[in-house]
C-alpha cells in the first residue's frame, strides 16, 4: 500500500508573516499521489497553489506539517523531483543544448554523456534545428518544451509544473497539452501539475486536488474517470467540467462574501477580523 | 508531401543563414562609416586654413597635426611611453574598480539588508564631485601614477557598482529556483548563474567608467601635473606649440575610436546576441 505512495503531503501548514502581520497561506493540506498518476492541484488565484508547489519541490520550508517522497522526508530538492516554470526560466546566456545540459552539469554529468542525453531530449520535445539557439529566439511554446526536457533531462521520479501552459498562446498550448500527456505516458513517471485551468485539469488529471480559498485546505479530490485521450467536447467531458465548477463556483462565492465581510468589519473599524469571526 | 517540406525547410533554413551572414558583415562595414563625415570635417577644416579665413596662429591645419603626430611624435620614445601611462591610469584603475565593485555589488544585490545599510550613502558618496579628492590624494601619495590610479579607481568605482547591483537585483527569481531545484553548488551559482546573468550590466558598467576616467585621468595629468599624455597637451599649450598639443588630442581621438570599436562594440555585440 504505501509502496506505491509515491509523495505524501501531510498537514503542510504555511504562515507568511508579511509587513510583521501573520499570514496564513496553508492550512493542514493533505493529500497523498501514487506512482505514475497524473495530479492537478486547483484552486483559486492566490489560493497558495505555487507555494503548496515549492514546498513539494523543496524550495520552501513548510511552517508545520511535512512532505515525504518514498517514504523520506523532503526537507530539500531531491534529485528526482524536478520543476517546469510558468516563466520558463531559460537562462537566457545559454543556448537550448546548453540549457537543457544545465541540471546534468550541476550533477558532475561528463560533457560528452550530458551531450548525448540532451540530443536525445531536443528529438523528444520536436525541437530539432534549434539545438544551439538562444531562448530569445524562441516562442513561447518552444521555451516550455525546453523547459520540460531540461526537467526530464535529469530522470526524475516526478515533474512538478507550475502553471507550465498559462503563459502560452491557447493553440501552441492546446498542442503541448497533448505532447506532455503523451511524454507522461511514454515515461511513466509522475507529473503534478498547478493550474488555474479547469478544463486543462480534466483534460490532463487522473485525479483533481481541489483547494479552497486562502488559507488553502483540500476541499475536494476530484477522480476524473473520463477514458484518454479526452476530447473536450465530448458530454461526458462537459458534465464533469460543470461538476467540477459548481466545486470551485460555491469556493469563489466564498472569497467574494469574505471581501465584503472584511469591507464592513473595516468600515466598522474592527481591528482583530479573527475574533470577530469565532 | 513531407519530403517536399523538408527540402522547403532546408532551402529557408539555408536561404536565412546567408542573410544573416550578409547582415554581419554589412554591420562590420557600417562601423566604420563615421570616417565620411569626420573626413568631411578636415577637409573643410583644411580649406578654411588654406583660405587664410583663420590663421595658423589660432588652429594648426589638420595636415600638420597629423605630420607631427607621426613624423614627430609616435616615433619619439617619451611620446609613447605618455600615452601607455594614461592609458595604464585608465586599465588599472579600471581593473583595480572592477575587482572591488563586483562582489560588493553581487552582495548588495542578493541581500536586501545590505543593500539598505550601504547602497544610500554609497549614492551620497557617488554624487560628490570625486575630483575635489584629488588635492588630498596628491598630498597623501604624491604627484605619481599611485595618486592617478587610485583617483581613477575611486571613479570607476561608481558605474561598475551600480550597474552590476541593477543587474543582480534583476535577476529572476525563478532562475535561482532552477539552480536550487537541480542542486548548484554555492560556487556555480556565482560563475554558472549571477555573472553571466550580469555580464551585460557589467559590460555596460565599464564602458560608463572607462568614458569617464578619459575625462578625469586627463584632469588628473593637466591639474595635478602627473606624467601622461594630458601632461604633454598641456605643457605644448603652456610653450606655445599648439599643433603638438593638438597631435596630442588626436592621439587621444584615435585612441578611443580604436578602443570603442574593437574592444567594446565587440563586448556589446556578444552580449546582443542572446540579451533580451
Amino acid at each position: 500500500m504505501t509502496i506505491s505512495r509515491c509523495l505524501e503531503v501531510e498537514k503542510v501548514v504555511k504562515h507568511y508573516s508579511h509587513n510583521g502581520r501573520h499570514v496564513p497561506a496553508l492550512d493542514e493540506v493533505t493529500f497523498h499521489v501514487h506512482r505514475k498518476e497524473f495530479i492537478c492541484i486547483i484552486g483559486p488565484s492566490g489560493c497558495g497553489k505555487s507555494t503548496l508547489l515549492k514546498i513539494i519541490a523543496g524550495l520552501d520550508k513548510p511552517t508545520s506539517g511535512e512532505v515525504r517522497f518514498q517514504g523520506e522526508t523532503v526537507k530539500e530538492p531531491h534529485p528526482k523531483i524536478s520543476m517546469v516554470f510558468q516563466s520558463f526560466a531559460l537562462f537566457p546566456w545559454r543556448t537550448v543544448l546548453q540549457n537543457i545540459e544545465f541540471g546534468l552539469e550541476m550533477r558532475g554529468v561528463p560533457k560528452a554523456e550530458r551531450r548525448r542525453i540532451a540530443l536525445e531530449l531536443v528529438e523528444l520535445v520536436g525541437l530539432k534545428g534549434y539545438e544551439n539557439a538562444y531562448p530569445r529566439e524562441l516562442s513561447g511554446g518552444m521555451k516550455q518544451r525546453v523547459g520540460i526536457a531540461r526537467a526530464l533531462a535529469v530522470d526524475p521520479e516526478i515533474v512538478l509544473m507550475d502553471e507550465a501552459f498559462s503563459a502560452i498562446d491557447e493553440f501552441t498550448a492546446q498542442v503541448l497539452r497533448s505532447e506532455v500527456l503523451e511524454l507522461w505516458e511514454e515515461t511513466e513517471k509522475t507529473f503534478i501539475l498547478v493550474t488555474h485551468n479547469l478544463t486543462e485539469a480534466l483534460e490532463m488529471a487522473d485525479r483533481i486536488i481541489v483547494l479552497s480559498t486562502r488559507p488553502a485546505k483540500v476541499k475536494h479530490e476530484y477522480h476524473v474517470s473520463l477514458k484518454r485521450p479526452r476530447n473536450r467536447s465530448d458530454s461526458k467531458f462537459l458534465k464533469c467540467q460543470k461538476e467540477l465548477f459548481n466545486i470551485l463556483k460555491s469556493e469563489l462565492e466564498h472569497t467574494i462574501v469574505r471581501h465584503k465581510l472584511k469591507a464592513i468589519h473595516e468600515h466598522f473599524k474592527i481591528e482583530d477580523m479573527e475574533s470577530f469571526q469565532r | 508531401m513531407a519530403f517536399a517540406g523538408n527540402l522547403r525547410k532546408i532551402i529557408r533554413g539555408k536561404k536565412s543563414l546567408k542573410t544573416v551572414e550578409h547582415i554581419e558583415v554589412k554591420s562590420k562595414i557600417e562601423n566604420w562609416f563615421f570616417i565620411i563625415p569626420l573626413g568631411m570635417i578636415f577637409v573643410c577644416w583644411e580649406i578654411v586654413l588654406k583660405l587664410n579665413l583663420i590663421s595658423t596662429e589660432t588652429i594648426p591645419a589638420p595636415s600638420e597635426i597629423l605630420e607631427v603626430l607621426f613624423v614627430n611624435l609616435l616615433t619619439n620614445p617619451g611620446f609613447t611611453i605618455s600615452v601607455l601611462r594614461s592609458l595604464a591610469n585608465i586599465g588599472v584603475g579600471i581593473f583595480v574598480a572592477a575587482l572591488i565593485a563586483i562582489p560588493f555589488a553581487i552582495f548588495t544585490g542578493l541581500k536586501s539588508r545590505v543593500d539598505a545599510s550601504f547602497t544610500p550613502l554609497i549614492m551620497i558618496v557617488g554624487a560628490l564631485p570625486d575630483i575635489a579628492l584629488l588635492p588630498f590624494l596628491v598630498y597623501w601619495f604624491g604627484r605619481g601614477a599611485s595618486a592617478a590610479i587610485l583617483m581613477a579607481t575611486i571613479v570607476a568605482f561608481f558605474p561598475i557598482f551600480f550597474t552590476v547591483r541593477e543587474g543582480v537585483k534583476n535577476i529572476p527569481k525563478d532562475y535561482f529556483h532552477v539552480a536550487y531545484i537541480y542542486k548548484a553548488r554555492k560556487i556555480d551559482v556565482y560563475t554558472k548563474l549571477i555573472l553571466p546573468a550580469v555580464f551585460p550590466q557589467l559590460v555596460t558598467g565599464i564602458r560608463l567608467a572607462y568614458e569617464f576616467l578619459w575625462e578625469i585621468v586627463l584632469a588628473i595629468e593637466i591639474i595635478a601635473r602627473i606624467h601622461g599624455i594630458g601632461f604633454i597637451i598641456n605643457f605644448a599649450v603652456e610653450n606655445g606649440s599648439l599643433t603638438y598639443a593638438f597631435a596630442g588630442f588626436f592621439m587621444i581621438g584615435i585612441i578611443a575610436i580604436l578602443l570603442d570599436r574593437l574592444v567594446f562594440h565587440r563586448l556589446e555585440e556578444s552580449v546582443r546576441r542572446w540579451h533580451e
